[in-house]
C-alpha cells in the first residue's frame, strides 16, 4: 500500500477510482476537476510534470499525466477518461503547466483529442511535412 | 515590424543530427526560438508494444546512442516496478557502474563539442582523448565500446570478471588526474570564462515553468537529481553528492558537468571496491510478470529518463511510454536564448547537451547581405571568442 502523506489532501472528493503502490498513485480524475489537481500539485505541493501517457483502451481513450513529487521520490498521476471515441476532448494543462506544451501537442497529433485552452494548438511532429498524415496515427480504429 | 528567420537545421551541422530551430532575430539579437521535431520519428513506442520485455531491451537500447544504457535501465526498472521484482545486490553495483561510466564518456563528450562550439579545439581534443579510455573499459566489461545490452528485467547479463577490477582502478586514476586537469584548465582560462559567464541563463522560474531536468535544471538551482530523489540499484549504498549551482548560465552548466564527472568517478571505484566482496548471482529468474502499471526513471547524463509500462499479464507491454530528458530541456531554450546575441545563441542551444534522436535541426539565414547558413552561426560564435582572446592576451 502507498505511504500516506498529504499531496492528495483536500481533493478527495474529486478523486475517483485509485491505484496505490510504493511510491506511486494512479487515480481518475474527472474533465472538470483536472485544472484543480494540477494546480494543487504543481503550484501547491511543487510536483515536476514527467510527461503524459495517452492510451487507446476499451473504455475510449485516456490521458494519464505523471507528476513527480522529487521531495519524496513519488509519482502521482491523474488519469482523465474519455469515453467518446469520435470526439475525443479534454481541457489542456499547459496553461498551468508550460512544461505540458509538447506532450499535449503531440498527444492531439497522435490520437486526435482535442486540448481545450491549448496556447500553441499545433502539429508538434509533423508541422511543415510536405504530405501530413491525415488521422491520428497511433489510433488502431479509424475515426 | 519585419524579422528574420534564422534556420538551423533540418540537419544540426555540428551535432550532426536533425532537428529544426528557427531563430527568429532583430539585427543581431535573439527575440524568439522555434523548434520543430519529428524528424527522427521511428516509432519506438508502437512497436515496443510488439516485442517481449527482453526484445525491448535491445530496442530501447537504440533509441540513444550515447546513453544507451540510460533508457534499458528505466525501461527495467518500470517492468520491474509493475511487479515489485527485486534484483540481486551485485547486480545493482554492475548497473551503477555501468550507469556511471556512461556519464563519464558523455559529460566528456560534451565537454569536448561545447568547446568546439566556441573555438577551442584544444579542450576538444583533450576531452575526446580522454573519453577514449572509458570506452575501452566498457570494452572490456561488456563486449562493447557502445550498446552493452547488459540490463535485464531482474538484473543483469554479464558479470564483471574480478580479474578486470585492478586495471579497470588504474585507468579510472588516469582519467581522474587528466579531467583535473582539463577542469583546472578551464576554470583559469579568462576567456572560456568571459565567454561563457552569464550567457544564456535560465532562470529557476523558468526551469520550474518548463519542467526542465538534469544538469540543465541543477545549474538553475533545482535540487533535482533521481539518483537521490528516488535511489534505485546500489545509489541508495554508495556515497557522492548532488551538483546543483545557481546562475543557470552557460558556465554554470559546464560546470555542474564537470563536476559530476569526478562524482562518477567517486561511485565507480565504489562500485568496483564492492563488486570484490559482494558475490551471488547477477540475475533473478523472472517467469512472469503480472497485470499493472509501473513508472521506471534514472538519471541520464542529460536529465531524468521516464518509461511508463502497462501490462495485461503477458510477456509483451500494452502500452510503452518513453520520454527522453531533451524533450523537456529543448523547450528551455526558448527561455534561455531570449535577448542574448546571435553569436551566443549556438552555444546555449548546445549547453542543454541536447540528444536529437532522444527528442528528433540549423538554419538557412535569408537577410540583406544575403544568403547565411548554419556553419556561418558557428563561424560567428567562433569570431566571438577570438575577440575576446586578443582582447584578454593583447
Amino acid at each position: 500500500m502507498a505511504e500516506k502523506d498529504n499531496v492528495l489532501d483536500g481533493l478527495e472528493s474529486k478523486i475517483g477510482r485509485t491505484v496505490a503502490k510504493t511510491g506511486r498513485v494512479f487515480f481518475e480524475v474527472a474533465d472538470e476537476n483536472l485544472s484543480e489537481v494540477v494546480r494543487q500539485l504543481f503550484f501547491a505541493k511543487g510536483c515536476r510534470l514527467s510527461t503524459a501517457t495517452a492510451t487507446e483502451t476499451h473504455r475510449g481513450l485516456e490521458v494519464l499525466y505523471h507528476f513527480s513529487h522529487d521531495a519524496t521520490g513519488r509519482y502521482y498521476c491523474p488519469r482523465v477518461v474519455m469515453t467518446d471515441r469520435d470526439q475525443p476532448r479534454m481541457r489542456s494543462i499547459a496553461p498551468i503547466v508550460k512544461g505540458a506544451e509538447w506532450i499535449e501537442r503531440e498527444m492531439a497529433e497522435l490520437f486526435g483529442i482535442t486540448f481545450e485552452g491549448h496556447p500553441r494548438p499545433e502539429r508538434l511532429l509533423t508541422k511543415d511535412h510536405p504530405k501530413p498524415p491525415d488521422r491520428p496515427l497511433r489510433l488502431r480504429r479509424t475515426p | 515590424m519585419s524579422q528574420t528567420v534564422i534556420p538551423v537545421g533540418p540537419f544540426h551541422p555540428l551535432l550532426e543530427e536533425a532537428e529544426f530551430f528557427k531563430i527568429h532575430v532583430d539585427g543581431e539579437t535573439v527575440t524568439g526560438i522555434d523548434t520543430d521535431i519529428g524528424y527522427m520519428h521511428r516509432g519506438h513506442e508502437f512497436i515496443s508494444e510488439r516485442k517481449t520485455f527482453t526484445q525491448s531491451i535491445f530496442l530501447v537500447e537504440r533509441i540513444c546512442g550515447i546513453c544507451s544504457t540510460s533508457h534499458p535501465l528505466a525501461f527495467v526498472h518500470a517492468v520491474e516496478d509493475v511487479d515489485n521484482i527485486e534484483i540481486p545486490d551485485r547486480a545493482a553495483y554492475i548497473r551503477t557502474l555501468i550507469g556511471e561510466l556512461e556519464r563519464i564518456h558523455s559529460h566528456l563528450l560534451w565537454l569536448g563539442l561545447a568547446g568546439h562550439f566556441i573555438g577551442y579545439d584544444t579542450l576538444w581534443m583533450w576531452a575526446w582523448k580522454y573519453r577514449e579510455p572509458v570506452l575501452e573499459i566498457f570494452e572490456t566489461i561488456t563486449g562493447n565500446r557502445n550498446h552493452y545490452g547488459m540490463m535485464r528485467v531482474g538484473g543483469v547479463a554479464r558479470d564483471v570478471p574480478p580479474e578486470a577490477v585492478p586495471p579497470l582502478l588504474e585507468t579510472l586514476d588516469m582519467i581522474e588526474r587528466k579531467m583535473t586537469m582539463i577542469a583546472k584548465a578551464a576554470a583559469d582560462d579568462p576567456v572560456l570564462r568571459s565567454r561563457l559567464k552569464g550567457v544564456g541563463v535560465l532562470s529557476r522560474q523558468a526551469a520550474i515553468d518548463y519542467c526542465a531536468v538534469g544538469p540543465t535544471a541543477r545549474a538553475s538551482g533545482l535540487a533535482i537529481d533521481v539518483r537521490k530523489d528516488e535511489p534505485k540499484d546500489a545509489y541508495g549504498l554508495v556515497d557522492f553528492n548532488k551538483i546543483v549551482l545557481e546562475n543557470g548560465d552557460v558556465y554554470d552548466k559546464l560546470v555542474v558537468r564537470v563536476l559530476e564527472t569526478f562524482e562518477s568517478i567517486k561511485i565507480v571505484r565504489q562500485c568496483l571496491e564492492k563488486l570484490r566482496s559482494v558475490t551471488g548471482p547477477i540475475l533473478n529468474d523472472v517467469k512472469e510478470v503480472a497485470a499493472g502499471e509501473g513508472i521506471g526513471r534514472y538519471e541520464a547524463p542529460r536529465g531524468e529518463v521516464f518509461h511508463y509500462v502497462r501490462t495485461d499479464g503477458s510477456n509483451r507491454p500494452l502500452r510503452h511510454k518513453v520520454r527522453a530528458p531533451s524533450y523537456v530541456n529543448i523547450p528551455t531554450c526558448e527561455a534561455s536564448c531570449k535577448g542574448i546575441p546571435l553569436a551566443d545563441a549556438l552555444i546555449t542551444l548546445a549547453a542543454i547537451d541536447p540528444c536529437y534522436c532522444c527528442t528528433e535541426r540549423a538554419v538557412r539565414l535569408v537577410d540583406k547581405q544575403g544568403v547565411r547558413v548554419a556553419a556561418d552561426l558557428l563561424q560567428l560564435s567562433r569570431e566571438k571568442t577570438e575577440r575576446l582572446r586578443r582582447d584578454v592576451h593583447g
